[in-house]
């Protein structure tokens, strides 16, 4: 088997997964107490994300205020040590299309799940630090901000869990890495909790519609095993929290 | 109700219990709550009340502790009023927060395990100016919008029956300006939470001889005093949104802590002696050697001066410091602070010489568990 061989016939891929296989999904919660009011550091695969959620706070701008809800502004910084090569663009990667698209995909996303009705003429600003990508960046950022707006006790309605999924030939891959990211068509998903509604769904490339279906399918379902995760995750963290307070 | 319901959630915070696997029923909590009214059912739950009574305030630590994470079905039950932290979709009522259930009566809710600072009327808070703007201050108090503080609701120089002039408005930065800090109370709230404050009492105002210090706001508890005079000299403010005020001790704040009569008074006047002013301003002791009225202290411009008084000595820094660094140990260990603990805690620190070296994680850890440590000791000697 090559090594650049995106799936074998015997049913591995690059990185000795299965086509229904996530990767390796750590998180902690509440890493910047003392700089957020929500915090959580993600790292699903190599993919090693910071999130930090201020507010809901005054904002600063007369122009953020928004008298029948909260305002939410998410900016992502990705940093240029974060791939293989360091990037070479000299200007500010904040304003690049591909940024800007990604912020106001999670914008979008995440205007509909957090009560924004219950915070009016406050802003939320959520700020992504990516250290470290490859591939699936987008299902991650949505990860990270689920569990850093959960640690800051802001009101929503369901985790919503992302991931991506490629489709190699007739055979839908979950969670993707960068390397398959470049080989097949990909989409990404956000899923609502453990239901089957999408709060987000990026197509990018083109994808036979009648392999849609079954790539969604397998999509929904890993979906529902990194909300699992999450919510163990969250679990641990609010027990230790809760023990530590009755020890006194 | 408020109030209620903060004691519920706290019982419910701070206790690691089992988690039941369905709503038991609410009684034990009717209990708990409706003291005063236990008469009217008498009949066949009179036994099981009186003999439940007892260990009323156990049970009701054991209901409330389920964890709850968003999107999290609670119950399908339609009896229940959903309170914060839920949404209901038909029958079923979600949870919208992780965090621990809290019932009161036929109010379920979630209290999140962290949230910002939700001001309640008459809490004692310490606050930042963050906005001179038209006949207001806007006053930062770690909450979800600024607090707002009129200039009708402030003690201004020249004494209690002074009329506000336009003058007043003009030269407001005089009294406060952006960045100053002072204690204030929550007059009320307006319609979408946010505070309005006043400092019409002689207790509150502008802060100064002292030092910030910030914790989460969940680790103090709403009491009835939040002033309290420490050893060594220093005074601290716990602000209930976490914000806390270390200053050299006053001689206000000597006259606070006096017994009321004042053991040192020598004639008559107890009564006026303790009285509270007209402005709610605990009066200083008649006998005390500063002999300043009320009406004096109350109208000079002192009250907004902007000095430290000359004779805060280095040896009253190092200390001021050290209660400092011992709150932040306090705060790190997740422990609720209380006047009890800081001066535990500072008994701890006299073992360290060096104020920094409080802050080491080793030490912090220490420091925390001498303070329960002691704490329990004490608690089986009495």
């Amino acid at each position: 088997m090559s090594q650049f061989e995106v799936y074998s016939p015997e049913g591995l891929r690059m990185d000795g997964r299965r086509w229904n296989e996530l990767r390796r999904f750590e998180t902690s919660i509440n890493t910047h107490s003392h700089a957020a009011d929500g915090s959580s550091y993600l790292e699903q695969g190599n993919n090693k994300i910071i999130t930090l959620v201020k507010g809901p706070t005054e904002p600063a701008l007369r122009s953020q205020l928004d008298q029948t809800k909260a305002t939410l502004s998410i900016s992502v910084n990705v940093t240029k040590f974060s791939k293989f090569e360091r990037s070479k663009s000299t200007g500010n990667t904040k304003n690049e299309r591909r940024i800007l698209e990604m912020q106001t995909a999670l914008v979008r996303t995440f205007e509909k799940n957090l009560m924004l009705n219950l915070y009016p003429r406050t802003i939320i600003d959520i700020e992504i630090h990516v250290l470290q990508q490859d591939g699936g960046i987008l299902g991650s950022l949505i990860n990270g901000i689920t569990l850093a707006c959960i640690d800051a006790g802001i009101a929503m309605y369901d985790y919503i869990s992302g991931v991506s999924i490629g489709l190699y030939d007739t055979t839908p891959l979950l969670d993707v890495n960068s390397l398959e990211e470049a080989a097949m068509s990909c989409v990404t998903l956000g899923v609502v909790g453990k239901s089957e509604k999408l709060s987000l769904l990026q197509v990018e490339d083109k994808i036979p519609l009648d392999r849609l279906e079954n790539v969604l399918a397998i999509g929904i379902a890993g979906a529902h095993r990194i909300r699992d995760l999450m919510d163990t995750a969250l679990r641990a963290h609010a027990e230790k929290r809760v023990l530590n307070a009755s020890k006194r | 109700m408020s109030e209620v319901i903060s004691v519920v959630s706290r019982n419910g915070a701070f206790q690691k219990t089992m988690i039941m696997e369905e709503f038991s029923s609410d009684e034990s909590e009717d209990d708990y709550n409706m003291t005063g009214s236990e008469d009217e059912e008498e009949g066949e739950e009179g036994a099981e009340k009186s003999s439940s009574k007892p260990t009323s305030k156990k049970s009701s630590k054991n209901i409330d502790s389920e964890l709850m994470t968003p999107g999290e079905l609670i119950t399908s039950d339609p009896i229940w009023m959903r309170g914060h932290g839920t949404y209901f979709l038909e029958n079923d009522t979600y949870s919208s927060v992780a965090g621990r259930v809290s019932k009161v009566n036929k109010l379920l809710s979630v209290i999140p395990l962290k949230s910002r600072y939700a001001p309640e009327t008459g809490d004692h808070v310490v606050g930042r100016i963050a906005e001179v703007s038209n006949k207001r201050w806007k006053v930062d108090i770690g909450g979800k919008q600024h607090a707002i503080l009129m200039l009708g609701s402030v003690n201004l120089p020249g004494g209690i029956l002074r009329r506000k002039s336009e003058s007043d408005e003009l030269q407001m930065r005089s009294f406060l300006k952006e960045g100053d800090l002072l204690n204030a109370e929550v007059q009320s709230l307006f319609q979408d939470g946010a505070a309005s404050l006043h400092t019409r009492s002689l207790k509150y105002g502008k802060l100064r001889n002292g030092q910030f210090c910030q914790v989460p706001n969940s680790l103090i508890v709403r009491s009835k005093n939040h002033t309290h005079n420490l050893p060594g000299n220093v005074t601290v403010v716990l602000g209930v949104n976490g914000y806390i005020w270390l200053r050299m001790t006053s001689s206000m704040d000597l006259a606070r802590d006096a017994p009321p009569g004042g053991s040192t008074q020598v004639s008559g006047g107890e009564a006026s002696g303790r009285a509270a002013g007209p402005t709610g301003a605990v009066s200083l002791n008649p006998n005390a050697s500063l002999s300043i009225t009320r009406l004096e202290e109350e109208s000079s411009w002192k009250i907004y001066s902007d000095e430290n008084d000359a004779s805060i000595t280095n040896q009253l820094k190092q200390t001021i410091s050290r209660y400092a660094n011992i709150i932040k140990a306090l705060a790190f260990c997740e422990v609720g602070i209380t006047h009890e603990r800081i001066v535990l805690g500072y008994e701890a620190s006299l073992a360290y010489s060096d104020v920094g070296a409080l802050i080491q994680r080793d030490n912090m850890e220490a420091l925390g568990a001498d303070v329960l440590n002691a704490e329990r000791m004490r608690g089986n000697a009495e």
